[in-house]
């Protein structure tokens, strides 16, 4: 019993983890309809952020001001300058847009490499080795705290997006592209406040990851993989999917470690992915409508 | 009539090569050129010609190397049998990949494929009693001299790069395009879509497998984070095709040369000149800048992407004709 | 008059011997030596350490007259990590600078790569950290092997259950699954076998996971005595201090190498890290000729740290030069010929290439145990190298100050 506890526990606050994570890329591919395949790389440079600040005494959730705005003005270039010109240019694939942010991906993580080399960095603080016990079942503080900011994020996002004027583009937008640009929405702007929003989130994720993690210039990919694995099963666009996305993924990981074996943790993360594709299309918002 | 002599007086070339050129490094250096062509157009095939874009070719190309060297590994049959079978075995993963992922559109059969690269990769790891883990398949080449691989990649990139073409120029050629430029158009004129996106599918896993099979005997050792590697194959495949054109049939001939030749340069410091000119002067800035340049082949893949998607986005075979104006116009001005 | 004819003739004889000096120098021939290294990409940290390990190995013989008076010109070749990359650095070293000896080879998987091109062109290779077992099994005649292969790592660790810990019956083996995750975790299964140690969990993982609790949820509910663990530098941190969030009690952790003989390791693993032990190659404090020196003089003249690999490549490099050194003429079958002969100390150890099981010219080295005692890293066994005590069993978690 205390085992399936455990596991129970220990997946659930990695999904927190996961769906703050998800919640930019779901946001971005919600509204543009392109898989931000840098997304990851985003958070990378956001833990760098947070190691470089803490280098200088700077504790790695006070952190979270300097890097969301960081990020989301990188957001805003990359839309802007990188992504937006591409909607005009005639090509064959449709795809070009998701291509560029291979190369953009690309780009940041060399440019981590040069500035930081490829050594591990990490972080060591007071609370990241501290654990709280609710009898035999024990709770990482820190990974505690960031499933508390995560759920907040949540919470602040759904509201935004719901009673916002710029909350309410941002959904029309997802919604319809063509009718939000007819209503007198600015969907260019949009687009571009958008991926700024979606870097400022996982901003927040790599923030809250780099006391419990390490940081190195190619951790990138595998966190954009499980970005769109959580999109995919939240569906695209819902912030709440996204929660239960995340926590879904980090359940499944955690019991499928537990269960079936360490080794199958990404596997199983795959299955999924292509399960949810093949006979959930839509994820759970096409269950829950939000 | 002058357009069809470009490909044949490059095919005299490389065909005559190996006669004046006797640099293993430098045949090296072909094979894989050649090896690049064969896998960028097959990518070429599936995503530019019928539209849809994989992000998982490296499972293709590896289950074509896994194919020889298992069968050496278990069977100690000789690899090259693995040529013939590597690229059949591709094939029927792709079969069945396709009859599941292919309802889905765009972005979505992307990540799929995606997810069936990665997926494999992490298979091929785990089961180590199969596939030897980590540890890998090392089988020792059969030829110490390059000259033989170097003709049976030639052979291959021919007979790969023609099979494209005549497809390409036939019916199912057609159709391939029609599902590009709208498949429910396509679906409406009674086109199988489904039939039609397998059979690309099928010639492309086909050809890439046999890629794989070839790199397995030329290189001698394979682990899965190396044929299965996302980066090094499933992006590199997509990089050659669009630096190259998509959607051309000699396009990532192009893109394949541009990419070894870009990763080659920066690997070797521009052929040791840095490295050249910080002996030469002593000077340490310069040796820091040849470790830069040794570094930095990546970061220079990411910004030829990002520059070619912005100004060139069919690549340099399909701009080529903007290309060849902006020059002109540049060449009597100044 | 006479004093003027003598003196213009030192000054000539002293330009002439400069001339000739300079001359001499200038055309001082080299004795070119291939080494194969990862120098970018994500293993470049160890690169770097071997690479200026070898550095400061050559500059060393050459100060002291170089190789019968040519001085060793060590071209490097970097193979960014990837075999393929590292075939083709190879066959560039052979073909294109005609080298008659290689040396290097950090991963496992580059350097089983790259042997069998060393081997086809007749080139020797003298392998200093590539540990897959099987390079030195296919009884390739042209390459050598300084470190142990992976199998071997945890010989020390065998001893050390045998001589001390004798009450741990279970295990836990946790691996990542690289080429040297792989290999070592098969050995291990193969001594617990012989040792009646029963592994009641084996979980191989993919390097870079963020958490290890559904392991290790898993292995506390298995008790073991021991949980053994090949990790790399980052993963073993996240392990023990996972570990230690759980309370996870066995009598003994032990690192099968790789990370946890790393500073960083104890850095970022902080308190965890205590009381951890680790099998290792090799410490300063052995009795080897010129280990101490070779750790301090590295310190000194880069200001950064240095571990076994370094001294791996620092013996390498004079294994080398003594093989040159003795060959006949430096041609690569010459060299290779004096290799085979190789008898000799250096500050990794004694080495000798020799063959045994299924292994060829193969260097047969001890193995030690280290353990991490107040934030420093021991030697603690075989007893007549260790630095401090065991401490054994380590106490559990909530029982620590």
């Amino acid at each position: 019993m205390d085992v399936f506890l455990q596991t129970l526990v220990a997946g659930i606050l990695k999904g927190g983890l996961y769906a703050l994570i998800g919640i930019g890329m779901t946001l971005i591919m919600g509204v543009m309809g392109i898989i931000n395949l840098a997304h990851g790389q985003l958070m990378m440079l956001a833990m760098y952020v947070t190691f470089v600040l803490n280098t200088m005494g700077v504790d790695p959730y006070l952190s979270l001001f300097v890097a969301m705005p960081l990020l989301f003005l990188l957001g805003i270039v990359i839309q802007k300058f990188l992504l937006n010109p591409l909607i005009k240019v005639e090509t064959i694939l449709p795809e070009n847009q998701v291509l560029m942010t291979v190369g953009i991906g690309m780009v940041l993580t060399e440019i981590a490499r040069f500035a930081f080399s490829s050594d591990y960095k990490y972080i060591t603080t007071k609370y990241a080795n501290q654990t709280f016990y609710f009898g035999n079942i024990s709770f990482s503080m820190a990974l505690t705290i960031a499933f508390g900011i995560a759920l907040a994020f949540t919470a602040a996002m759904f509201w935004f997006l719901l009673k916002t004027d710029l909350g309410r583009s941002i959904r029309a937008t997802a919604q319809d592209k063509d009718a939000a640009t007819l209503m007198g929405v600015n969907t260019g702007r949009i687009t571009v406040v958008t991926f700024g929003l979606g870097s400022a989130l996982v901003a927040a994720a790599g923030c809250l990851l780099a006391p419990v993690y390490y940081i190195f210039p190619d951790l990138g990919g595998p966190f954009t993989a499980k970005a769109f694995i959580i999109t995919i099963l939240g569906g695209l666009g819902s912030t709440v999917g996204a929660i239960f996305g995340g926590v879904t993924l980090g359940l499944a990981e955690s019991m499928g470690a537990t269960y079936f074996g360490m080794e199958y943790e990404d596997i199983v993360g795959l299955a999924i992915f292509i399960l949810v594709l093949l006979f959930l299309p839509g994820g759970f918002k096409r269950l829950t409508k939000v | 009539m002058k357009k069809n002599l470009y490909p044949l007086v490059l095919l005299a070339v490389l065909a005559l090569l190996p006669l004046a050129v006797k640099s293993n490094y430098f045949l090296h250096l072909m094979i894989l050129f050649l090896l690049w062509i064969v896998i960028g157009s097959s990518w070429n095939l599936l995503a530019g010609f019928t539209g849809q874009v994989s992000f998982g070719h490296a499972a293709f190309f590896g289950v074509g190397a896994y194919t020889a060297g298992l069968l050496f590994q278990h069977l100690q049959v000789s690899p090259w049998w693995g040529m013939a079978l590597g690229g059949i075995v591709a094939m029927l993963i792709g079969l069945p990949f396709g009859a599941i992922c292919f309802p889905l559109r765009g972005a979505y059969f992307a990540l799929a494929s995606l997810a069936l690269g990665e997926g494999i990769r992490h298979v091929a790891t785990i089961a180590e009693r199969f596939t030897g883990g980590m540890m890998g398949i090392m089988i020792m080449p059969t030829f110490t001299s390059k000259v033989p691989y170097y003709y049976i990649a030639l052979a291959l990139a021919i007979l790969s790069v023609l099979s494209i073409q005549v497809i390409t120029r036939s019916k199912p050629g057609y159709y391939f395009v029609s599902i590009r430029e709208d498949q429910d158009a396509a679906a409406s004129l009674g086109i199988n879509t489904t039939l039609y996106k397998n059979i690309s599918l099928s010639i492309s896993a086909f050809w890439t497998g046999m890629a794989g099979a070839l790199y397995m005997n030329y290189m001698g050792f394979i682990d899965p984070h190396v044929v299965f590697s996302l980066h090094d194959y499933s992006v590199m495949a997509i990089l050659v095709a669009i630096v190259g054109g998509v959607g051309t049939i000699y396009g990532p001939t192009v893109g394949a040369f541009i990419m070894v030749a870009f990763q080659e340069i920066f690997r070797t410091g521009f052929f040791g000149f840095f490295d050249y000119l910080a002996k030469a002067t002593g000077s340490s800035t310069f040796t820091t800048l040849s470790g830069a340049v040794h570094q930095a082949h990546v970061l220079g893949f990411g910004i030829l992407v990002i520059v070619v998607i912005l100004y060139l986005p069919n690549g340099v075979v399909g701009d080529w004709e903007k290309i060849k104006r902006n020059v002109f116009r540049i060449n009597p001005a100044g | 008059m006479k004093g003027t004819v003598g003196k213009a003739f030192v000054v000539v004889a002293a330009i002439l011997s400069l001339v000739m000096a300079a001359s001499t120098g200038f055309a001082a021939e080299t004795v070119k030596v291939g080494v194969l290294l990862p120098l970018t990409g994500s293993q470049a940290k160890f690169g770097e350490i071997e690479k200026r390990s070898y550095e400061m190995a050559a500059e060393e013989i050459n100060a002291k007259g170089g190789v019968n008076g040519k001085k060793i010109e060590l071209l490097f070749e970097d193979d960014t990590g990837k075999p393929d990359v590292g075939r083709s650095g190879v066959e560039k070293l052979i073909s294109r600078e005609k080298v008659p000896v290689i040396t290097g080879g950090y991963s496992s998987s580059v350097t089983a790569a790259a042997a069998p091109v060393a081997q086809q062109f007749k080139v020797p290779f003298v392998i200093c950290t590539g540990s897959a077992d099987d390079i030195t099994e296919k009884g390739y005649d042209y390459i050598f092997r300084i470190n142990p292969p992976a199998s071997e790592y945890p010989n020390a660790v065998r001893s050390f259950l045998q001589g001390v810990a004798k009450d741990v019956k279970t295990a836990a083996l946790l691996y990542e699954n690289s080429a040297f995750g792989q290999s070592s975790s098969k050995s291990f299964e193969e001594d617990a076998k012989e040792l009646g140690l029963k592994i009641v969990v084996k979980e191989g993982y993919q390097a870079g996971a963020i958490d290890f609790k559904p392991i290790l949820t898993k292995v506390k509910a298995a008790n073991p005595d021991m949980v053994y663990m090949v990790s790399y530098v980052m993963d073993a941190s996240l392990l023990m201090r996972q570990s230690k969030e759980l309370r996870l009690n066995p009598k003994m952790f032990v690192g099968g190498g790789a990370g946890f003989t790393l500073p960083e390791f104890a850095k970022s693993a902080g308190d965890a890290s205590e009381g951890v032990y680790s099998a290792t190659l090799w410490v300063e404090t052995l009795p080897f000729p010129g280990a101490k020196e070779y750790l301090k003089n590295f310190q000194k003249k880069y200001g950064s740290e240095t571990e076994y690999h370094g001294a791996e490549a620092y013996a390498a490099m004079y294994v080398v030069a003594d093989a040159l050194k003795r060959a006949k003429s430096i041609s690569p079958k010459d060299v290779r010929d004096a290799l085979v002969k190789t008898d000799m100390k250096t500050a990794f150890g004694p080495v000798k290439f020799v063959s045994y099981g299924k292994k060829t010219q193969q260097n047969k080295l001890d193995t030690y145990m280290v353990q991490w005692q107040k934030g420093e890293l021991e030697a603690v066994w075989p007893k007549g190298v260790a630095t401090k005590n065991y401490i054994y069993p380590t106490p559990p978690w909530d029982k620590r100050k």
